[in-house]
């Protein structure tokens, strides 16, 4: 799904100048287009979490940093564990 | 739903920073952002987010408190989780880091076998540049050399110093760094050189210097020298009254870096017998000099 900027502020519910500080810091990725940004799920779903971390779990932006690097190498991690653990199953053992 | 004080596990009387506390100590471990891998996390997240909003709400926990509401319907539709997202892949790889396994061996391959997209480019990946330093010797930065450097890690690099070499300069040695991964090419060794000082030669670009002491029958008769350069010595002549500070050049004696040679220029340095000599002593006390003989004039007032 495609949210443009005004519907992605109201459902992420945080403001425009916020927006503009979690762009900088790259803590969003949207799409560059011609006339605005364009965001998808998965750039509001971060967004919740950063939400999140900041007023729920009392993380300063130091922490959003550094939890968000550390999340994102997670998920490398487990795509990868995932992957070898389907290839695992899929081939037969090997001999060794 | 279970009572919110339990799911907290705070006693009833806790303050809302104990309330607080407890429910980031818990949502720490609950998250399912922060647990992406824990699939009971999503549903007990659920019910702490439910506990913690009635009671970090003063107004609400005191109506729950007297058994106006109860604990259920609280809580807050919500977007779905980063995780549900991220674990599918697709918009994902935009921030996903696959760095947190390049130190396994071969995971780049496994990885590109699995995910073309990565793989592309895991498998042309350069390697490392490893950087090393090297200390030289003065005339062996002005000479040129060979060297060989023994490698931390075991084995050696032989490198060719060039003549002229400067002080902090970097030799870079092509594929002479870590191996690439897959088809990719080595990364380069970068030695840092850094030049010992020489006892009485110093460089001031492609010049020499050497401060050269003379008797003071050399500096006023004149004479024919032995003089050192970085090439070996050479005889020089002093002309007939030299002093302190006169210099003399000699063409092409400095550094030599195939674009252009330098100079060595010789500053002489008058020197007087280290002990007394009473002959010249005597000599002196019956000399009379020119009259206009006053190495201080030009500081008079």
């Amino acid at each position: 799904m495609i949210i443009n900027r005004l519907d992605f502020l109201q459902r992420a519910q945080i403001d425009q100048q916020t927006l503009e500080v979690w762009l900088r810091e790259e803590w969003l990725l949207p799409s560059e287009v011609v006339s605005d940004l364009e965001f998808s799920d998965i750039d509001l779903a971060r967004a919740t979490l950063i939400v999140d971390l900041k007023e729920r779990l009392g993380v300063n932006d130091e922490g959003v940093d550094v939890i968000l690097h550390l999340i994102d190498q997670v998920h490398g991690l487990r795509r990868l564990v995932g992957g070898l653990l389907a290839a695992e199953k899929a081939s037969p053992p090997s001999e060794t | 739903m279970t009572d919110p004080y339990e799911t907290l596990g705070v006693a009833r009387t806790a303050s809302s920073d104990d309330i607080r506390k407890a429910y980031r100590k818990l949502a720490k471990t609950l998250h399912p952002d922060l647990n992406p891998g824990n699939i009971q996390a999503e549903e007990r997240f659920k019910n702490l987010s439910a506990a913690n909003e009635i009671l970090s709400d003063p107004e609400k926990r005191k109506r729950f408190d007297s058994g106006e509401i109860d604990a259920s319907g609280t809580e807050r539709p919500r977007q779905p989780y980063y995780k549900n997202y991220a674990s599918k892949g697709g918009g994902a790889q935009a921030y996903e880091n696959t760095s947190g396994f390049s130190d396994f061996a071969g995971a780049d391959d496994i990885f590109a076998d699995m995910f073309g997209r990565h793989g592309r480019q895991s498998r042309r990946m350069r390697g490392h540049d490893l950087n090393y330093t090297l200390a030289i010797d003065f005339l062996d930065a002005v000479n040129g050399a060979k060297k060989r450097i023994s490698l931390p890690e075991g084995g050696s690099l032989d490198l060719t110093i060039p003549a002229g070499i400067e002080d902090h300069q970097v030799l870079r040695l092509r594929g002479k760094g870590g191996p690439g991964s897959g088809q990719g090419e080595a990364g380069d060794a970068l030695v840092s050189i850094t030049v010992n000082p020489h006892p009485f030669f110093i460089r001031k670009g492609d010049d020499i210097h050497l401060d050269l002491p003379v008797t003071i029958v050399e500096a006023s008769l004149g004479a024919r020298l032995k003089v050192p350069t970085a090439s070996g010595a050479v005889m020089v002549t002093v002309p007939k009254g030299s002093n302190t500070g006169s210099v003399l050049r000699l063409k092409g004696k400095g550094v030599d870096h195939g674009k252009g040679r330098g100079d060595q220029l010789v500053t002489l340095r008058v020197m007087l017998p280290t002990k007394p000599d009473p002959a010249l002593e005597e000599f002196l006390a019956d000399w009379t000099p020119a009259s206009d003989y006053d190495p201080r004039k030009d500081m008079l007032p």
